[in-house]
C-alpha cells in the first residue's frame, strides 16, 4: 500500500468537499482526548508503581492504648520482637511527639494531642527481596506484645489499585470508543466523497484507472487531513498535561500525584497522530475499495 | 473483434433496454450506429466501452469474452478502448493538457512521452495554443476537440464516440471525422453514434440502428433509402 502523503490528488478534487472540509477538527478533538486518555493510562500505571515501591517495604506495628499497661515498654518489646525475625532490616519506634505532629493537621495542637490516649506505632522496614511470612510475623507479635497489630497497608494498596485499574480500564475503554467513532466519521466523509466524485471516478474507470489508483487519491487525502488535525490535538493535549502537573505540583498533597510519564508513555503520544494516520488510510482504503467493487 | 450474442442489458430490476443484440464487428471497420432518442444507443455504447455489464447473452471484445471478466482485469481491457462522452465529461479543474494527459499518466507513461504525444495531438485538432486552458473556458467544440484527444491518445484499438461533431462548426466536424477515418486505416475499430443523416450519406459506412430496443445492420445505402422513404 502506497503512502504518499506530499503528492496532492490531481484528478479528484477531493480539497473543495464540503463533507470532508471540518474533518481535522474533528480529529483534532478525538486525538486531544485519546491524548488525555494515554496520558491518564500511563500516569495512573506510574503512580501504582510508585505506591506499591513505598508500601511494600513499609510495615506499620500498632499498639493499642491500654490506661494499665507500661506503653513504652510494649514498644520495646515489639521492637525486640521484630529485630529477630529474619528478612526486616529496620524497626524504629514512633515516639509520643512524632505522633502528635502526623496528627496535629487533623487534630490541632501537637502538645494537646500528646495527652490523648493514642496508640503507640512502630514503624518497620522490611530488607528488598525478602521472603517475610507476613501473617505468621503478626500472629507471634500479637501472642508476643499484648495489643499489638502488625499493618501491612495491603487492604488499602488492594483498594487503591483496583481504583486504579478501573481507572485504566475505563481509559482504555475510552481510547476504543474514539476510535470506533473516529472511524464512523471517517467513514461517512469518505462515502459522500465517492457520491460526491462519481462522475469523475466513473470517468476514471473507463479511460483504464485501477480501483487502487482512485483508492489511493481518497486514503492520501484523508491521511493528510487526519495529520492536519491529529498533531495540533496531541499538542493541545501536552500543554493540557503540563498545567495540570504544574496544579498538580503546587497542591503538595502526597497521594494526588502530578501527571508523570515514563518514556513509553511519550514514545506512545508520539506515535499517535502517525497511528490516527494510518487508521485513517486502511479506513478510507477499505471502505472505497468496497464501494467501486459495487460500481463496474 | 467485437462480439454479441443474445445480449440484453437492463438497468437495476427495470424493463431489458437492450434485447437480443446480435453483432460482429471485425478489426479495423467503422460503423454508425444511429436510432431514435431512447432507442438503446447509450445503453450500447456502455456494453461497448465496458461501462456496464450485459443482463444477459455473451459479449466478447477482442477476442475475449469480458461479460464474467474479473473486476482487476477491466482496466486492461478499457485502456484498449477511446470513448469520446456527448456532455464530453471532462475534467473541468486540469487543464486541456492534463484532460488529454490521463490515459497515458493513468497507463504509467513516462513524461517525456506524455509531454510529446499530448502536444503533438493536441496541435493536430487545433488546440495548440489552448492547451493550459480549462475546460469552462472553452467553447463547445474545442471541449468536444479535447474529449475526442483523450480518447485517442491512448492509440485505442476501438474507439466509440457519442455524438462527436454535435457541438462543431461543419469544418471542424469533417476534419475530426477524417481523423476518425485515419485512425480506421491505422487499424483502429471505429463506432460512431450519430443522428447526423447527411455524415452517413457523405461518409458511406455501415449502419447499425436501433429499433424497438433491438439492433439492425444495413448498408449506407439502404439505410438511406429507408430513411428517405419514411
Amino acid at each position: 500500500m502506497k503512502f504518499s502523503l506530499l503528492s496532492k490528488p490531481t484528478e479528484l478534487q477531493l480539497e473543495k468537499d464540503a463533507s470532508s472540509k471540518y474533518l481535522p477538527v474533528v480529529i483534532a478533538a478525538m486525538v486531544f482526548l485519546a491524548s488525555l486518555a494515554l496520558i491518564g493510562l500511563f500516569s495512573i500505571n506510574s503512580a501504582i508503581s510508585d505506591w506499591s515501591g513505598a508500601i511494600s517495604g513499609n510495615l506499620t506495628v500498632e499498639i493499642a492504648y491500654d490506661k494499665n499497661g507500661d506503653m513504652d515498654q510494649r514498644a520495646e518489646d515489639a521492637v525486640a520482637f521484630l529485630k529477630t525475625v529474619p528478612g526486616i532490616n529496620e524497626v524504629r519506634t514512633i515516639t509520643k511527639a512524632e505522633t502528635a505532629e502526623l496528627l496535629e493537621p487533623f487534630l490541632g495542637r501537637a502538645d494537646v494531642i500528646e495527652n490523648l490516649p493514642l496508640p503507640r506505632l512502630v514503624e518497620v522496614t522490611v530488607s528488598e527481596n525478602s521472603a517475610l511470612d507476613l501473617l505468621a510475623t503478626a500472629t507471634q507479635l500479637e501472642n508476643t506484645v499484648p495489643g499489638a497489630h502488625l499493618n501491612t497497608h495491603r487492604p488499602w494498596l488492594d483498594k487503591m489499585l483496583l481504583l486504579a485499574r478501573s481507572i485504566q480500564f475505563l481509559a482504555a475503554a475510552i481510547m476504543f470508543l474514539i476510535s470506533m467513532v473516529t472511524i464512523v466519521i471517517i467513514v461517512f466523509a469518505a462515502r459522500t466523497g465517492m457520491v460526491m466524485h462519481h462522475d469523475i471516478i466513473e470517468v476514471l474507470h473507463l479511460i483504464g484507472a485501477r480501483d487502487g489508483y482512485i483508492a489511493r487519491q481518497f486514503q492520501d487525502y484523508f491521511a493528510r487531513l487526519s495529520l492536519f488535525g491529529a498533531v495540533p490535538g496531541l499538542i493541545i493535549a501536552i500543554i493540557v498535561m503540563q498545567f495540570f502537573t504544574y496544579l498538580a505540583s503546587r497542591l503538595e498533597a502526597g497521594l494526588i500525584q502530578p501527571p508523570s510519564m515514563v518514556l513509553e508513555g511519550w514514545l506512545a503520544l508520539a506515535l499517535l497522530p502517525l497511528l490516527v494516520a494510518i487508521l485513517t488510510t486502511v479506513t478510507v482504503r477499505w471502505i472505497v475499495l468496497s464501494s467501486l467493487k459495487r460500481m463496474m | 473483434m467485437i462480439r454479441f450474442e443474445n445480449v440484453g442489458m437492463r438497468y437495476g430490476m427495470g424493463p431489458e433496454v437492450l434485447r437480443d443484440i446480435n453483432l460482429h464487428l471485425s478489426h479495423g471497420s467503422f460503423h454508425f450506429l444511429t436510432g431514435p432518442t431512447g432507442a438503446g444507443k447509450s445503453s450500447l455504447l456502455k456494453l461497448l466501452a465496458l461501462s456496464h455489464r450485459p443482463s444477459r447473452g455473451l459479449l466478447s471484445l477482442f477476442g475475449q469474452e469480458v461479460s464474467h471478466l474479473e473486476r482487476e482485469d477491466l482496466p486492461d481491457f478499457r485502456r484498449k478502448i477511446g470513448v469520446v462522452f456527448q456532455e464530453f465529461r471532462l475534467l473541468d479543474h486540469l487543464s486541456a493538457f492534463e484532460n488529454v494527459a490521463l490515459p497515458l499518466r493513468i497507463a504509467g507513461a513516462e513524461d517525456d512521452l506524455v509531454q510529446k504525444n499530448v502536444k503533438e495531438l493536441l496541435n493536430w485538432v487545433g488546440l495548440g495554443n489552448q492547451m493550459n486552458a480549462r475546460p469552462p473556458t472553452l467553447s463547445g467544440g474545442e471541449k468536444q476537440r479535447v474529449a475526442i484527444a483523450r480518447a485517442i491518445i491512448n492509440r485505442p484499438q476501438l474507439l466509440i464516440a457519442d455524438e462527436p461533431t454535435g457541438s462543431m462548426d461543419p469544418e471542424m466536424g469533417l476534419r475530426l471525422m477524417h481523423l476518425f477515418q485515419e485512425l480506421n486505416k491505422l487499424g483502429t475499430t471505429v463506432v460512431i453514434a450519430t443522428h447526423d443523416i447527411e455524415m452517413i450519406r457523405r461518409f458511406r459506412h455501415p449502419v447499425m440502428y436501433l429499433e424497438d430496443s433491438t439492433l439492425h445492420t444495413t448498408t449506407p445505402t439502404a439505410y438511406l433509402a429507408r430513411f428517405e422513404g419514411m
